[in-house]
């Protein structure tokens, strides 16, 4: 099971190829309104995580996630499930 | 689990929804071996649901529904994730005269309160009895139900501890309501469709029997919502009213993974799938190089294409990317529809492909006359074309108008709003006389909202719902950007005006021009980045902020804020729309993956 510190890690990297050229990301960030993720963009995400960390987000896990730090705790808990 | 699929062959006669209402049709197709199929995105069966179980599910449910004791007619609010339960929910409530009310689910990032307000002005505009949610999102439905009085709500698997209630079932009837539809209608003032089971019906027979023709042997795949009338009508009901066995990949699912679509219509050798021109494109942006080869899509003779304007380019590329995988072009089907009119207005002829009518462009925006584009005018210019598919001819029983602003019926190739009468019409919104007059009159006819033109006898749409913004196959409706903006302390009721204009591709994206009074760069440039921000949190989308002086956005004649004004104005001060910088990492990068 990887450790928060390297789930943050990984999701920087998937991450930065959606961001703007330049622009900082942090824990806080929001991906919707800092990165202006659009739904296909969002779709495009989910599936680069699901891939990445071997994990299969359920229905009820998006509308809670607004930033960074949301969705690596979402992970955390998701492959945590998995083992 | 492993489970086998149910079989494309059944041994039943096809009955072309014959029926008198749903129960009906669900009984009949019961006898057969054929049913649901639903795949998880990775192309694996989670669970298999024959007619047969459906039924059997269904009437067990039906009778824990009557033990709560909620008259008929009762409304019965689902949240509509894809999958068995709401199938179950749906006909229990047909067989328990009850009347089911589709509803979203949450599909994007961060829209917890959002999709709750949603939820809340739905559930405030059905007055449901009952609700139910899959259990994952369970809590929130029961946030937007709060202060309502159910007789009961919760999570799908709560209701099967409720006790059966023995007592005869009698189904709803021809006259009564087959559901309520929740397509129309801006988020905070939405409209629910009222749809009987006989208009239901005949629009079913119209579509199976003169639109698709459906036969032995035909097999039906969805990725379209349940709670879309295009996935709900089209797919779910039209595949059980004509015992088709059909296999689900939720909306989710295929917008993670669209080449899902090709696997299973590869595997199953469907012949029957419909989709927004957006998916088409989706699907072949993601194509990867060579993989078409091993797709079989030879079978696939149905290719609907719906629900928003279609622009031939993308499909003709879809086409081309898996003509090795024996894809024929002329399975697309081009057809017009709304949830007004069940669902299905006109199809185009079948296996003939898309027909495109080239038009002069000058000629329509002048004169309103869509007259044949000649390739080259007299003097050597090439006039300017505007291209529209042709939507074929309507079902029979509906009779067509295209009318002027006046009201005046026009002649062929001339352009207006599109008004229809027939059997297939709704009988109006739930709940809302007032909404339901302005587009229905007394004698029968609908005021679509939509513009097109005649060509004989057939159907040009070339424009739809003259507002209506449709981003990545979503509606968005422009009052809902329009309040956003509003809620700036800066802006005031009416300094708003939303509309769509193409961007990239003739892609569209949603603009919107604001006036107000700062001149300020930075507070100027703070107020576009605010608004983009909220408009990014309520409805993930991009939206392209202009700033206006005050008192110059553009009105009618009478006086009122005119969008398509402000739309032509838009498109007129800019040759060339600035190429969107996010808008092309997001292709190069779709490419890449």
């Amino acid at each position: 099971m990887p450790s928060p510190q390297d789930i943050l890690t990984d999701l920087y990297q998937l991450i930065e190829t959606f961001a703007e050229q330049g622009q900082e990301l942090d824990e806080e960030t929001e991906l919707v309104t800092d990165l202006k993720l659009d739904s296909v963009k969002v779709m495009n995400l989910m599936l680069q995580i699901e891939d990445h960390f071997d994990i299969s987000i359920p229905l009820n896990v998006l509308p809670e996630i607004r930033t960074i730090k949301d969705l690596a705790a979402q992970i955390e808990e998701l492959t945590r499930v998995a083992e | 689990m492993g489970a086998e699929a149910t079989p494309t062959e059944n041994r039943l006669l096809l009955r072309p929804a014959d029926f008198s209402n749903l129960a009906e049709a669900l009984d009949y197709a019961a006898a057969g071996v054929t049913g649901c199929n639903f795949y998880n995105g990775r192309g694996a069966i989670d669970t298999v649901l024959p007619y047969e179980q459906l039924r059997e599910e269904a009437l067990g449910l039906a009778h824990r529904l009557l033990g709560l004791g909620v008259e008929r007619g009762a409304r019965v609010a689902l949240a509509a994730e894809t999958g068995p339960d709401f199938l179950r929910f749906f006909f229990a409530c047909q067989y328990a005269g009850l009347v089911p009310v589709p509803l979203p689910v949450p599909i994007t990032l961060g829209s917890h309160k959002a999709y709750v307000s949603q939820l809340k002005t739905m559930l405030a505009s059905c007055r449901p009895s009952i609700a139910a949610a899959p259990g994952s999102i369970v809590s929130l439905l029961n946030e937007a139900a709060d202060g309502l009085e159910l007789a009961f709500s919760g999570s799908s698997e709560s209701f099967l501890a409720l006790p059966e209630k023995k007592a005869a079932l009698k189904p709803l009837q021809h006259s009564e309501l087959a559901y309520l539809q929740y397509t129309s209608g801006s988020t905070r003032f939405p409209r629910g469709v009222m749809i009987s089971q006989e208009t239901l019906l005949h629009n079913l027979r119209g579509i199976i029997q003169h639109g698709l023709k459906v036969r032995r042997g035909d097999r039906c795949l969805s990725w379209l919502p349940f709670y879309h009338d295009m996935g709900l009508v089209g797919q779910v009901l039209g595949s059980v009213a004509s015992q088709l066995s059909i296999d689900y990949l939720g909306p989710r699912e295929f917008a993670m993974r669209p080449r899902q679509w090709l696997a299973l219509m590869s595997r199953n050798r469907g012949t029957i799938s419909f989709g927004p021109p957006f998916g088409y494109e989706l699907c072949e942006r993601r194509l990867r190089q060579g993989e078409a080869e091993q797709f079989d899509l030879s079978a696939w003779r149905v290719a609907g294409v719906g629900a928003e304007m279609i622009h031939p380019d993308s499909l003709h590329r879809f086409a081309q990317a898996l003509a090795p995988a024996g894809f024929d072009c002329k399975a697309f089907l081009a057809c017009y529809g709304m949830a007004e009119c069940s669902l299905a207005v006109s199809f185009a002829p079948l296996s003939e492909g898309l027909s495109v009518d080239h038009v002069d462009a000058d000629h329509l925006a002048e004169s309103g006359r869509a007259l044949p584009a000649k390739a080259l005018s007299d003097n050597n210019h090439a006039t300017r074309r505007r291209s529209f598919v042709d939507c074929g001819s309507p079902l029979p029983d509906f009779e067509i108008e295209i009318r002027d602003k006046q009201g005046c019926v026009l002649d062929e190739r001339h352009s207006g709003t599109i008004f229809l009468r027939g059997d297939s019409v709704m009988s109006g919104y739930f709940g809302d006389p007032d909404s339901t007059r302005a587009v229905l009159s007394p004698d029968g006819w609908l005021n679509t909202g939509d513009i097109g033109y005649r060509i004989g006898e057939r159907l040009v749409v070339s424009g739809r719902s003259k507002d209506l913004i449709i981003i990545n196959g979503r509606n968005i409706w422009p009052q809902d950007l329009e309040h956003l903006a509003e809620q700036q302390p800066e802006i005031r009721s009416g300094d708003a005006l939303a509309f769509a204009a193409p961007g990239l591709d003739e892609i569209d994206i949603a603009v919107m021009v604001v006036q107000c009074r700062e001149t300020d760069e930075q507070k100027r440039a703070d107020l576009i980045e605010r608004i983009r921000r909220r408009v990014y949190a309520e409805l993930s989308i991009d939206c392209h902020i202009e700033l206006a002086p005050l008192h110059t956005l553009p009105r009618t004649s009478s006086g009122k804020l005119s969008r398509s004004k402000a739309r032509d104005n838009f498109i007129a001060s800019r040759t060339q729309l600035p190429v969107d910088s996010q808008q092309i990492a997001v292709m190069a990068q779709q490419q890449a993956v």
